[in-house]
């Protein structure tokens, strides 16, 4: 309503304005007008008035000179064509009067008894004018005249023209003040009605429409500038306002997080067997160190600054002071271990000391927090346990000298069976051949048969100790399970070879493609030829021998088989197979000193790998190993 | 056996049955008289240099071939073969290492010491009499060794 107010207090002031103006500008030029013309119509009259006085005197200063009076009234009454005179006279010198004229109507008590000075006189709506007849310096007399003064008509008229004129000018006035007040306050109202809709609805994306190119457009200009800048303000604000709320909320999140890490911190400082302590950015103590002084006994004015150094070992005084410098020059961290004064048993006991430096946002040390822990009970516990260690070792150490003596003694005795138990052998063989040679006349065929028995018993012992020796050999010497091996050709090789005392057409004995292998080939021949032995030996009894041996790469590993169709095995006993010197038959059954599988598995395991055998009593026997594979068979 | 003139066989054998066995292989082939057994190194040693109870022994009359048994009391076999070989006296004569032991080890250190020959001696008595027999025929027949000045 005020808007409307003020709106419409601008039209009345605009339409005041003009009407003011328009009364002014109409006043003050009717006034000066009024003023301009009833002064010259003032000065026409008496100018006029004069003349006429001056022309009549001229006329008549020969009448008054010889005192003709007709002649005198002839002259004034040729006033008769000035209607507006209305009374006229000459005097004479004397002041008589010498001749009159008065107009129909005129009463003769116009005319003054003796005239006046000269000059002129205004009464009422008569003026009167006295002038001298001068003839050669000679006043002769006077003329008068009085004529109508129309000063106040003229004025009533002029002033009613001026009003008249004034009311037409106002209703000009009012059309024209209402045509601009039209052009000029539609615009501004236009302006007003999109400010009221903009207060009323808070919406400042309105736009007043600009309909002009003057002020007025301007200010439309101006107007939809400033509501577009508290548009983007008012957006600016809100969004400002949303980040605000959103960073309060944060902010009373973090506050929360903040007492819940303050009070978690109290309660941690409070349940820590560590002392916590403070001190400044020139690593001076404050004085209140409760734990500190709990621990070292310390008073707070004693560890106060840089007394909290006295409470270190003497010895360890330069190393934490070191450590803690470096620190400050790296504002890192620092850690170290020192002697520190216990307050309670009135010792040093071993601490571990920790500090970090409190930075502020320029990366300054403001303080430094520090907690220092008694490891005093794990400095003696690792202690003992180096002394535990170094014993253990220095045990170790025996023992494996120990161990390293008890094989050099192993090695010294199989050196010693191989050479001692050898050489009687040899001598048991030699003699009794040497008997059968020199006294063979004189034995007879029990002696001989004795003889022999003799002489196969020590052929047997002697492998029997060649065998053990290979075995405890391959215990001893590393492998050098580097090399690639062509399995399948080894294979083969080995088979020829044992077939070579055999019929090779009784003989069914198929090698398949085999898996490469790594390993150390001549280990892995013996392998094969024990294994591939073993199968002809318990085979070879059957009408039919037959051996099959096959392989493949299973779970990153070579698998080797090889089965007979000999006499088998039960299988309660395959565990003992691969014992030494364990055999499941009788040397006279099948000749063999029990070592051979033994070194299979022996050389098998030594490679990584594993062996087992399967079989069945008169069915024959499988023996199955694995190996690592060949990088081509991978 | 005085004569060591027409000694061309020295047998360095500690165990006299591996001594005869060896004597009785060689006298196969008829060597037997032209060897001369010592029972143990510091003997063969004492017979090579003409020292000891070989000091009139003509030095200059080394023996064609020597057949070392390595384990044997005093001074071992290698120990000999390692004096044989360092002496340039000795160093030409061929030596044969006849053991009982399998060992790697004596095998490696008697070919580092410069070997003839290294035969491990078969338990087998046939065997072993046909292996000595060959060894003598091979290295006293078939063997050229340098003419001595």
């Amino acid at each position: 309503m005020t808007l409307n107010f003020g709106l419409r207090s601008v039209r009345n002031k605009l339409f005041a304005g003009v009407l003011v103006t328009s009364l002014a500008a109409l006043l003050v030029t009717g006034v000066a007008m009024l003023i301009y013309d009833l002064r010259s119509y003032h000065t026409t009259q008496v100018n006029d008035l004069t003349t006429q006085a001056e022309l009549i005197g001229r006329a008549s200063a020969a009448a008054l000179q010889f005192d003709d009076r007709k002649f005198a009234a002839d002259n004034l009454s040729l006033l008769k064509v000035r209607p507006k005179v209305r009374a006229a006279a000459i005097y004479n010198a004397k002041g008589g009067l010498f001749a009159s004229y008065l107009r129909a109507g005129a009463a003769s008590a116009e005319l003054p008894a003796l005239p006046d000075s000269e000059g002129f006189r205004v009464s009422g709506d008569r003026l009167h004018v006295f002038k001298r007849i001068v003839e050669n310096n000679e006043i002769l007399g006077t003329v008068y005249l009085r004529s109508e003064y129309e000063f106040y008509q003229r004025l009533r008229n002029y002033l009613a023209i001026v009003l008249g004129v004034s009311f037409l000018a106002l209703g000009v006035s009012l059309v024209l003040s209402g045509w601009l007040q039209a052009s000029v306050t539609r615009p501004i109202l236009d302006v007003t009605g999109v400010a009221r809709h903009v207060i009323e609805r808070r919406d400042f994306s309105l736009r007043a429409k600009k309909t002009t190119e003057d002020e007025i457009g301007y200010l439309v200009d101006a107007f939809n500038d400033m509501l577009a800048e508290i548009e983007r303000q008012t957006q600016a604000l809100q969004t400002s306002n949303r980040a605000l709320e959103r960073q309060m909320a944060e902010r009373s999140v973090a506050e929360r997080a903040l007492r819940d890490s303050e009070r978690r911190n109290r309660t941690l400082v409070d349940a820590t067997t560590s002392v916590v302590w403070t001190a400044d950015r020139d690593k001076a103590f404050a004085a209140s160190q409760a734990a500190w002084r709990d621990y070292t006994g310390q008073s707070g004015d004693e560890c106060r600054g840089a007394g909290w150094r006295k409470a270190f070992h003497a010895e360890d005084r330069a190393a934490v002071e070191s450590q803690w410098a470096q620190a400050e020059l790296s504002r890192k961290p620092f850690e170290c271990e020192a002697r520190l004064w216990h307050g309670a048993t009135s010792d040093y006991r071993f601490v571990s000391v920790r500090a970090a430096p409190v930075l502020n946002a320029e990366n300054e040390i403001v303080e430094w927090i520090g907690t220092v822990n008694d490891i005093q009970d794990r400095k003696q516990a690792e202690q003992e346990i180096k002394r535990l260690n170094a014993e253990l070792e220095a045990r170790v150490k025996e023992r494996t000298a120990q161990l390293e003596a008890t094989n050099k003694e192993l090695e010294s005795f199989t050196y010693t069976v191989s050479h001692d138990l050898r050489a009687p052998l040899r001598a048991i063989d030699g003699y009794s051949q040497m008997l059968e040679e020199d006294y063979r006349v004189r034995l007879d065929e029990e002696g001989r048969r004795l003889l022999g028995v003799v002489r196969n018993e020590s052929g047997r012992m002697g492998r029997l100790i060649d065998d053990l020796l290979a075995f405890s050999r391959l215990g001893r010497n590393p492998v050098s399970a580097h090399a690639e091996i062509d399995m399948t050709a080894l294979a083969k090789e080995v088979a020829q070879e044992l077939l070579r005392d055999q019929p090779p057409e009784r003989v069914r004995l198929d090698i398949w493609r085999l898996p490469r292998a790594r390993g150390d080939k001549a280990l892995l021949r013996q392998v094969w030829v024990n294994l591939l032995g073993n199968a002809l030996k318990y085979a070879g009894s059957r009408p039919r021998p037959e051996i099959l041996v096959t392989g493949e790469v299973n779970n990153g590993q070579a698998v080797y088989r090889v089965a007979d169709n000999g006499v088998g095995f039960d299988m309660k006993y395959a565990g003992k197979l691969f014992g030494v010197f364990q055999r499941l038959h009788t040397a006279e059954e099948f000749a063999g000193t029990g070592v051979g599988l033994a070194i299979v598995q022996r050389v098998v395991a030594r490679h990584g790998g594993s062996v087992r055998a399967d079989g069945k009593v008169g069915e024959g026997a499988t023996f199955t190993f694995t190996l690592p594979p060949g990088e081509n068979d991978g | 056996m005085d004569d060591f003139r027409l000694i061309e066989i020295l047998l360095a054998e500690d165990n006299p049955r591996d001594a005869e066995m060896t004597i009785r292989a060689l006298r196969k082939v008829n060597f037997a008289n032209k060897l001369h057994w010592v029972k143990d190194g510091e003997e063969a040693l004492d017979f090579l240099h003409s020292t000891g109870a070989y000091a009139g022994r003509d030095a200059g009359h080394a023996p064609k071939l020597i057949l070392l048994d390595i384990k044997m009391p005093k001074i071992d076999g290698i120990e000999v073969l390692r004096r044989v070989k360092g002496d340039e006296r000795t160093k030409t004569i061929p030596v044969v290492v006849m053991t009982s032991s399998n060992e790697e080890q004596d095998l490696l250190e008697s070919y580092r010491l410069g070997v003839n020959s290294y035969i491990v001696k078969p338990v087998n008595f046939p065997a072993f009499v046909e292996t000595v027999a060959s060894i003598g025929l091979y290295w006293m027949l078939t063997n050229r060794v340098p003419t001595e000045k």
